[in-house]
């Protein structure tokens, strides 16, 4: 049985949620203003990192050793950069933060910044989230109404201010060196890394990126101490996440539920089964840049970090997209593909080149021009592509792409006109 | 001092020293695009990827992978080969693949890697994608968007350099392009150093472009004449017709660069008409009898000066210095010339040798000279009037004539800039090599041979004059270090 259990998502839908006098009522900024009294940074990052919270972007890195990268004793401002670029194809949590309890952000961005001794926060929210941006801008204002940013706060003798910074909605921006470039205004190409952001990021300085989700579990992790954090879920990678469902199941949606549950028993119980009764064909766990899993793999798989790595896969951004047996994998594929090539920002040569030519290719299969060769050659243009590049669009495309070739190879041979199960 | 392996040699390298450089000063030479000497890294092409360790997965970029202490290298493990085919036929498969009528073709490093990395043939059997084709830069520069690879070394070049934005990159993916910023042409006067660095054919010069193939010219590294920064340069002719200069590294004087004044100054040394033999009022005659009238008129040298250009080398200054001094002659002058300067190459004595001169003992012509009956002008040097003024005789020996030639009552012949050999010393006292790019015909001797020969002088060949002013310590230093032009 799949429980869920409420800590991000417990003021989602009530009446008002949005505003800072509801949030207060619920006790909020509490845990932030005595923070600021009482709370000393290098304890707060050392509570963090025994929370085991890992960073929700994607990535899976811990949140409190990404803080711990800042340089001890640096003459520059350090900046805060909340992550809420979300355009990962399959994923929505961050929208359903900002849209229903935007102050539960603030004040992680509040604490975050005490803990990593920043006064300049830039929430960076993409151009389609405009309720969002609304809503978040919304509160801002009120938390500066309400002397909880600004100078001296609440006599603190902390000072914080926040931002909010849109995007044009390109999926690269969500590539944390590319959204500093945004936030900048220069091209959003991924910077090589060395230095690291927490060493120069943002106009030169010390940054700290941090997803939505990832800065919205601070205030619980703060309040209700590491241990109740490093508790929840699997020990691995604990604590509850917002996984997004869609695709073809009964009740698609956003859960909240701690990790280490069975896929297969989310998909049947809270998400209402596949479809108009058919069945399941396979299942994109995490985000689409994740590798592909059959059936067999869903009904034996864990939603925690170690049981992905062992099948392969991984949780990425917990976009968990469904497709039943009526799905065509080669037009599933294309689909994706399509985005990749589209979003990649053409800075690398592997990736300019080779997302739009495995398109072409897998447009010319699906038109019925396929060649046998085709599929060695789709999976050899992702071995050129992956980890030969700046960031990893490129192997965000490679991962499904390859899977599904090889997983559901016969789909493919089908179409070329090649015997099923020649060659695999 | 940092230790690493590459390719299981030793090497030991400053710190911050990256990959890509200690492989080259090893000789090991990692094929790289995007990367450039002097305009630094991008890591945009991915094709200088080596292996350090064991990780054949992710493979990280020499020009930016700074050399870590015990690290091993592997530029040509089978990860590495592949992975560069594999760079090198992305990089193919949307390229026109137009070498045979590309102006590129010969000195073009996509060319060159291909033939060495690359695949060989192509499994891309799709549409390649169209992008625009003889973009107009500017009135100099020339853009075919389909050949571009887009290293960005173009951009970077007016970022880095030039403090300037003209170009930039529009869209996004493989949808890339590089396009002109909405202000228009580009209109920096060292825009055409752009051609150069890139490393392909997507820049051209419209002045060179369709000219001539690479491999039928013929090639000097020489000095520009234009300034007396001295940037060093190669001079490419074809069939004894200057095509152009293109600027040779040298990162003592110009970097990699040089200003398009200077790159399109080779024009002027196609001389339709020219000096050859001599000639005394107006009439040929055989050089010695040319000679014998210059000493007559000369006489015991009194009231005679000698006004040198600076274009000539410390060579033949010091041939003409030396006949100067045995005809009795003691007024010793040199022209000037000036341009505009810049803070970037362009200085504002536009002559090449204005040190070099100097340190001769040449000095600035005088405004209002007294007493003088006959002037000697070697080399091309715009002649101040108040020198002309009351002469009883002109001597000119240049590779033009013109109206100074026909008020001359002997001309003899000279050679220009792009036909010499010798030194000349730059602004900031560089001692350079100036080597012959053409050949200046007949009857047009090398000008020191003509001082040399009025003088007696026992100079067999140049290297004798050279040894002579070594002696003397007037030489100037050898040739400073230069490098072969980067691409």
């Amino acid at each position: 049985m799949i429980t869920q259990s409420k800590v991000l998502s417990a003021r989602f839908g009530k009446p008002d949620s949005c505003a800072l006098s509801g949030y207060r009522e619920d006790g909020g900024y509490v845990t932030y203003l005595d923070t600021l009294k009482t709370g000393q940074p290098d304890e707060l990052v050392a509570t963090v990192k025994e929370s085991g919270l890992k960073g929700r972007g994607g990535a899976g890195f811990s949140t409190g050793m990404k803080w711990s990268f800042v340089p001890k004793g640096t003459d520059k401002p350090i900046y805060l950069c909340v992550n809420g670029d979300e355009s990962e194809p399959g994923t929505f949590k961050d929208r359903q933060i900002i849209e229903h309890d935007p102050h539960q952000l603030l004040e992680g961005v509040g604490i975050t910044c005490f803990a990593i001794k920043s006064h300049t926060a830039y929430i960076y929210l993409r151009c389609e989230f405009a309720e969002g941006i609304r809503k978040v801008q919304a509160a801002i204002d009120e938390a500066y109404a309400a002397g909880l940013f600004g100078k001296n706060i609440d006599g603190s003798g902390f000072d914080l201010d926040v931002y909010v910074a849109t995007g044009a909605g390109a999926y690269i921006c969500g590539e944390e060196t590319s959204l500093l470039n945004s936030i900048e205004g220069i091209r959003p190409y991924p910077r090589n890394k060395p230095p690291f952001p927490a060493v120069e990021g943002l106009f030169g300085c010390p940054t700290i990126i941090n997803n939505i989700e990832t800065i919205a579990n601070i205030p619980h992790i703060v309040k209700n101490g590491a241990a109740w954090h490093a508790g929840l879920g699997s020990k691995d990678d604990p604590g509850t996440r917002l996984w997004c469902v869609s695709g073809h199941v009964n009740k698609p949606g956003v859960f909240e539920i701690e990790t280490g549950f069975s896929l297969q028993e989310l998909i049947d119980g809270p998400c209402g089964g596949v479809r108009d009764g058919k069945l399941l064909k396979a299942v994109i766990p995490g985000g689409s840049s994740s590798r592909v899993l059959t059936v067999d793999e869903v009904a034996r798989t864990n939603m925690d970090a170690t049981s992905m790595r062992e099948i392969g896969s991984s949780l990425g951004s917990a976009g968990i997209i469904v497709l039943d047996e009526t799905t065509d994998m080669v037009d599933a594929v294309l689909n994706l593909m399509k985005f990749y090539a589209h979003e990649s920002c053409g800075q690398c040569t592997p990736c300019r080149e080779g997302t739009p030519w495995v398109v072409k290719v897998l447009e010319r299969i699906m038109s019925g021009s396929g060649r046998t060769e085709d599929l060695a050659l789709l999976v050899d243009i992702a071995d050129n592509m992956e980890g030969r590049t700046v960031c990893a669009l490129a192997d965000g495309a490679c991962w499904p792409l390859v899977s599904i070739v090889e997983k559901f190879r016969h789909e493919f041979e089908a179409k070329i006109g090649a015997p099923v199960g020649a060659g695999s | 001092m940092i230790t690493l392996t590459i390719d299981g040699r030793q090497v030991e390298v400053a710190p911050g020293t990256t990959v890509l450089e200690a492989a080259a000063e090893m000789g090991i030479e990692i094929p790289h695009y995007c990367y450039h000497p002097d305009i630094g890294v991008d890591g945009n092409c991915r094709m200088c990827l080596v292996q350090v360790g064991e990780n054949t997965r992710k493979l990280p970029i020499s020009c930016m992978t700074p050399c870590g202490d015990g690290m091993d290298v592997k530029t040509d493990s089978p990860a590495v080969v592949k992975a560069r085919k594999g760079v090198l036929e992305f990089l193919l498969i949307n390229h026109p693949l137009d070498c045979t009528i590309c102006d590129q073709a010969g000195e073009c490093p996509l060319q060159d890697y291909t033939y060495r990395f690359g695949p060989g043939d192509s499994r891309f059997v799709e549409h390649k994608n169209k992008k625009p084709k003889k973009v107009e830069f500017s009135d100099k520069v020339m853009f075919d968007a389909e050949r571009c690879i887009l290293c960005t070394r173009c951009v970077r070049f007016f970022t880095e350099k030039r403090d300037s934005k003209p170009l930039g990159i529009r869209n996004m993916g493989g949808k890339n392009e590089i396009t002109l910023a909405p202000e228009g042409p580009i209109e920096d006067p060292y825009q055409m150093n752009i051609i150069d660095i890139c490393p392909v054919g997507a820049l051209t010069s419209r002045d060179f472009r369709f000219q001539q193939r690479v491999w039928f010219m013929d090639f000097a590294d020489t000095v520009c004449p234009g300034c007396s920064r001295g940037c060093n340069i190669t001079a490419g002719s074809y069939q004894n017709k200057l095509l152009r200069f293109v600027p040779r590294r040298n990162p003592d004087v110009n970097s990699s660069w040089m200003c398009d004044d200077g790159r399109l100054s080779y024009k002027q040394y196609d001389l339709a008409e020219r000096t050859r033999g001599a000639r005394v009022y107006g009439e040929t005659v055989d050089l010695p009898a040319a000679y014998d009238k210059v000493a007559e008129l000369v006489g015991d040298g009194s009231g005679v000066g000698v006004l040198a250009s600076t274009r000539q080398t410390n060579e033949e200054l010091y041939a003409l210095k030396n006949w100067a001094t045995s005809a009795g002659i003691t007024s010793l002058w040199h022209g000037t010339a000036t341009w505009v300067a810049d803070d970037f190459l362009k200085q504002a004595d536009a002559t090449p040798n204005t040190a070099g001169a100097t340190a001769l003992g040449y000095e600035p012509a005088p405004a209002a000279p007294s007493g003088l009956r006959g002037l000697i002008v070697s080399g091309e040097v715009d002649v101040p009037a108040a020198l002309l003024a009351g002469l009883d005789f002109l001597v000119l020996q240049a590779p033009v004539g013109g109206a100074l030639g026909a008020a001359a009552v002997v001309v003899l012949p000279g050679r220009t800039p792009v036909e010499k050999k010798g030194v000349w010393v730059n602004a900031d006292g560089l001692a350079q090599q100036v080597r012959p790019a053409i050949s200046a015909g007949p009857d047009v001797p090398e000008d020191w041979t003509l001082w040399r020969d009025m003088a007696g002088a026992a100079w067999p060949t140049l290297k004798h004059l050279q040894d002579e002013m070594a002696a003397a310590g007037t030489a100037a230093p050898e040739t400073a270090a230069s490098t072969a032009s980067e691409s």
